[in-house]
């Protein structure tokens, strides 16, 4: 019996017919934790309590919707009583009085937290290498990123290790490493999960979402993970649907809008045919394609690097070694403890967000940067209203190419340009999800659909579709011998 | 990106950084800034601000007590801590 | 070289608000440190922001208190900037568009109105508590103030010296009493403002540069602090220096401001709009209800004082200055029909003993049940005026119910005639000499014979009563 790269709907089905048991299933997940070592994926496990809770079960049955299902947390999501250090020296002995809405959603659903996942610190990075706790290995390649900055969780649902892990999404941070690690990641609208609990980045753009095998899993998991939450009042009260039921309904007559702005001709050919061979299995599903402009989407990426950076300066204020978290020692005054603190307690890229964010926030920068981005931002909003009075879902690559090696991208704003594809989707607040499309050298690439607001649905739907028609996400990375 | 403009910033944001690193990340930000310019591209003058993509009003809280005394959680999650107060180098005024 | 002082202030008013503005943590003053902080209020991660809707409910009752404009619309910026009492290293407050718009309020100034201007009042959350006397070498934080819902009103540079800054001040304090929103208690830092002052030549155009007092609580240190700040400013312009435009400190046991030095110059505070909180929306309803459920106002108690009791408009005045003044006024009222008596001891004996002990009403020992008694004693002539001033003197000590303290002082009143008669009887029998004197024309002699029958009975004759008393038995 292996329970390495089932589904959720698999493991579910396991469980309910007794082929293996609660607790038989957490000790084979922890087994290949152990056995993934080398991926570097979890930060802080959680496997007493994990196993107590599986045995539990065997005592109890529940009929939760996903009662048993083990499932790995990123680290950016606070877990009562469970070290959260959101990738972050500075957060290394924090143990949180609380838990996220979506941990609580999801455990009490039945899921079972294995552990906390990599990350790139703060979530401030495009390839999981920003970590304090060092980075993760793609397990599609020795010393391939797995992109980031939800690099761990993507990874161990890559390598089989747990069915699902969370994921948060500021500028491309579920679907760019979902695209690289050969998943399936959502984002959801902007309001959709509630942040109360997740770790600021940019309180504008955060949004949480499932990472997982395949489109079905997610939208089982966007069931439970979606809540209207009173501690969030940016948590959207609209109708929460059940995301599974038109999973299977025909493709036939859709618009997807290709943009013409997104010029591919840069990319490698290789991954342009890639794209090219995901249309035209979409075309011989009964999709339509045409060009839709959105004339501003190519400033997309200065103006996350505005407003990302800008927020993140002032969220990111709190950690100032006086209420929680790391203290230099002996500080010989409190502007030492302050500066010295936050220095020693802070990796390179996020201190470089601060900084950009401080510049553009101050006085006589603000208009010329902050404000311009806003304005700009609502522009790139604007763009998609009207694209999508032409096309139900908007697609393109997820990324620029595969995973690259590490250390391989020394300068920040190639980094950022990771982002290309990804970023609108967040500025506009917009749905988008990233399916597995193909493979160039044996690693992994995904298409991005975007929807429009509040859609989930149709973008599981027809990522659903594809996959029910292809078997780009049933591949598995090359397994280690035990 | 002068140096003045890099220690003020820094001093803003409670960052110190050696001589070192204090060049690399003044390049860095030079060319982010400049990478950013784009912006200028464009003519937004008319245009309101897009603070939140929910372009929705706030729900708020009605005035009732909610919170139980957590004191002595939060001092023990403190670094420096006496049973009372948080507690940071003497501040002169 | 004539001098013109330009003062604006911002005056901090913390709401009395059960919970604080962003979280559901008690506000109540005076809790052991940092027990009365949620996991918002220290700033943990992962928390956000939820307003409390009683804070914008009272922050539009100033606004329409001082017919100002109400922005249905209002919304919430970050002030970036590091102190130890400020946990998540920004305030939340609002800057471009606040709750309250522009308004005016009346002040009064030795008898002179005067209308000032305010620029705006806006909403936002108070820090915790910095100490830094208590440890050896370190600072204590108690974060139980940290997110208490402030409002801050913002003059315009109307005021032109301290008279009229502490009159300012003191208008808002006795607004913000009358609508119910800030409990007025100035000893625990319910109400503290910041002063501008510059002062420039008099037929100067522009401002001059101002400096920036910060955090004074008491009307006497404003005061104080203007005159000190403005006798500095003008030294210095005299000498032909310049002022710098700083924030300084009053020293109130030195009696002068100094500057506060520290990095202030370096400070940009980095506003930008509060991404974790959206637009906050009044509707028409619910400001038709603010409206319609705001109490009567000071100005509005006056004129309605001396149309239905027919007083001075110096003694309504004084009666429609505060709330518990009014209170005392009106329930008494409810026990005689006789206004004038009761005005008469709340502008006399009461003023005299606040003013006395400069303290405020709901600082005596003075409750309005126990003074509508003590009036309704009077006129039921229980006990003489006189009775009456040293019952109150004893409520002033104990705060003891008017009948306890008549009854185990012995105080009541003799009315009773026989009884007078009897002792008017015995004096006159004891003062033939003066008897004589009287009946002989010395007139003035009828006082000492009404002096000794109240000495005799311990001042609790009536007087009335003793006067036909002695009347009867010497002029016949």
């Amino acid at each position: 019996m292996s329970i390495q790269f089932k589904t959720i709907k698999e493991l579910s089905s396991m469980l309910q017919s007794k082929e293996v048991s609660n607790y038989e299933l957490l000790q084979e997940t922890f087994k290949l934790v152990k056995s993934y070592k080398h991926l570097n994926a979890f930060i802080t496990l959680n496997e007493e309590n994990a196993l107590k809770k599986a045995r539990n079960l065997d005592n109890n049955t529940s009929d939760l919707s996903l009662s048993g299902i083990p499932i790995a947390q990123k680290d950016l999501f606070v877990t009562k009583g469970l070290r959260t250090t959101c990738g972050s020296n500075m957060l290394s002995n924090f143990i949180p009085p609380y838990s996220a809405t979506v941990i609580e959603n999801l455990e009490n659903a039945g899921c079972i937290s294995i552990g906390k996942t990599n990350m790139d610190e703060f979530a401030m990075g495009s390839s999981n290498e920003t970590s304090f706790y060092g980075n993760v290995n793609n397990p599609w390649g020795e010393n391939l990123v797995p992109g980031g900055s939800s690099g761990g969780s993507a990874a161990v649902v890559a390598a089989g290790i747990v069915p699902a892990a969370t994921g948060t999404d500021t500028g491309g941070s579920i679907r760019q490493p979902a695209s690289l690690c050969g998943i399936t990641g959502i984002k959801p609208t902007y309001g959709r999960i509630s942040r109360w609990g997740m770790i600021a980045f940019a309180s504008s753009l955060d949004q949480a979402g499932p990472m997982a095998r395949t489109a079905e899993d997610c939208a089982i998991l966007m069931n439970e993970m979606c809540s209207h939450d009173n501690k969030d009042t940016t948590s959207l009260d609209e109708t929460i649907p059940d995301f599974t039921k038109d999973l299977d309904a025909p493709v036939k007559g859709l618009k997807i809008g290709i943009v013409k702005e997104f010029d591919l001709s840069k990319l490698d050919s290789n991954v342009v045919k890639v794209f090219e061979d995901s249309k035209k299995h979409y075309e011989s599903l009964g999709v339509d394609f045409v060009e839709v402009s959105l004339p501003n989407i190519n400033l997309s990426v200065p103006t996350y690097y505005v407003v990302a950076p800008a927020e993140c300066s002032s969220n990111l204020s709190r950690f100032d070694g006086v209420k929680f978290g790391k203290r230099c020692d002996d500080p010989k005054d409190l502007e030492d403890l302050y500066i010295r603190s936050r220095s020693e307690g802070f990796g390179e890229e996020v201190k470089r967000r601060i900084l950009i964010g401080s510049y553009v926030l101050s006085a006589g920068f603000y208009d010329a940067y902050y404000k311009k981005a806003q304005q700009v931002r609502r522009l790139i909003k604007n763009d998609f209203d009207n694209a999508f009075k032409h096309v139900d879902l908007i697609m393109s690559p997820t990324t620029r190419g595969t995973a690259f090696e590490a250390g391989s991208m020394s300068d920040p704003i190639q980094m950022y340009l990771e982002d290309l594809f990804t970023v609108p989707a967040n500025l506009a607040g917009l749905p988008g999800i990233s399916i597995p499309s193909g493979y160039l050298d044996s690693k992994p690439l995904g298409i991005q659909l975007i929807g429009n607001s509040l859609q989930e649905s149709q973008l599981l739907n027809v990522a659903h579709n594809f996959q029910m028609t292809s078997d780009w996400h049933l591949r598995t990375p090359p397994t280690r011998s035990k | 990106m002068d140096k003045e403009t890099v220690a003020t910033i820094s001093y803003l944001s409670r960052l110190a950084f050696d001589k070192q690193n204090e060049e690399k990340i003044t390049r860095d930000l030079e060319n982010i800034i400049k990478f950013v310019d784009q912006l200028d591209s464009i003519d937004t003058s008319d245009i309101e601000p897009l603070k939140s993509p929910l372009e929705k009003t706030a729900k708020t809280r009605e005035d009732k007590i909610s919170a139980q005394n957590r004191k002595e959680q939060f001092l023990k999650n403190a670094p420096d801590a006496n049973d009372d107060y948080f507690l940071v180098p003497r501040v002169v005024e | 070289m004539t001098w013109e002082t330009v003062i604006g202030l911002e005056v901090h008013v913390q709401l009395s608000t059960k919970t604080k503005l962003f979280s559901g943590a008690s506000t109540t003053f005076g809790s052991e440190p940092n027990t009365q902080v949620d996991l918002i209020d220290l700033g943990l991660p992962g928390v956000l922001p939820v307003a409390n809707k009683e804070a914008f409910y009272k922050a539009i009752r100033f606004g329409l208190a001082t017919n100002a404009e109400i922005n249905q619309v209002s919304m919430f910026d970050r002030k970036n900037y590091f102190y130890p009492d400020l946990p998540k290293g920004y305030q939340i407050t609002q800057m471009e568009k606040p709750i309250v718009g522009t308004g005016s309020i009346l002040i009064n100034v030795d008898g002179a109105e005067k209308l000032i201007n305010i620029t705006r009042a806006h909403l936002e959350e108070d820090a915790g508590k910095s100490i830094h006397d208590l440890f050896d070498g370190e600072t204590g934080v108690d974060l139980n103030r940290a997110g208490t819902p402030l409002l801050e009103i913002v003059s315009e540079p109307e005021i032109s010296n301290a008279k009229e800054a502490v009159a300012y001040f003191k208008a808002i304090h006795q607004l913000v009493t009358f609508l119910d929103i800030c409990d007025g208690n100035m000893a625990q830092g319910s109400m503290r403002c910041d002063v501008n002052v510059s002062v420039k030549k008099i037929d100067d155009k522009a401002l001059g540069t101002r400096a920036e007092i910060k955090n004074i609580n008491s009307f006497k240190f404003i005061e104080r602090a203007i005159n000190f700040e403005v006798a500095r400013q003008i030294k210095r312009l005299e000498k032909g220096e310049s002022i710098i435009q700083e924030t300084r400190l009053y020293d109130s046991i030195k009696n002068e401001t100094r500057s506060m030095r520290s990095k202030e110059a370096a400070n940009d505070y980095r506003y930008f709009p509060e991404p974790d909180l959206l637009p906050v929306v009044i509707s028409d309803k619910e400001l038709e209800e603010i409206r319609i459920t705001l109490p009567e106002l000071p100005k509005q108690k006056e004129i309605r004082f001396i149309e239905e009791h027919s007083l001075e408009e110096s003694e309504a005045k004084i009666l429609a200055s505060s709330k518990a003044m009014a209170n005392l006024f009106e329930d008494a009222s409810t026990k005689t029909k006789d206004s004038n008596l009761i005005a008469k001891w709340l502008v006399g004996d009461v003023s005299a003993l606040l003013n006395k002990e400069n303290i405020s009403i709901e600082e005596s020992n003075l409750s309005s049940v126990n003074f509508a008694k003590l009036i309704e004693r009077i006129s039921d002539k229980t006990i003489s005026g006189k009775i009456a001033k040293s019952v109150l003197e004893e409520i002033w000590v104990s705060g003891n119910d008017v009948d306890l303290i008549i009854q185990e002082k012995g105080l009541v009143q003799i009315q009773d005639e026989s009884i007078l008669e009897d002792i008017a009887k015995k004096i006159i029998e004891d003062n033939p000499d003066q008897v004589n004197a009287y009946k002989g024309g010395k007139e003035k002699l009828f006082g000492f014979f009404v002096g000794q029958v109240m000495k005799e009975t311990q001042g609790k004759a009536n007087p009335q009563g003793v006067n036909e008393v002695l009347k009867k038995l010497l002029d016949t």
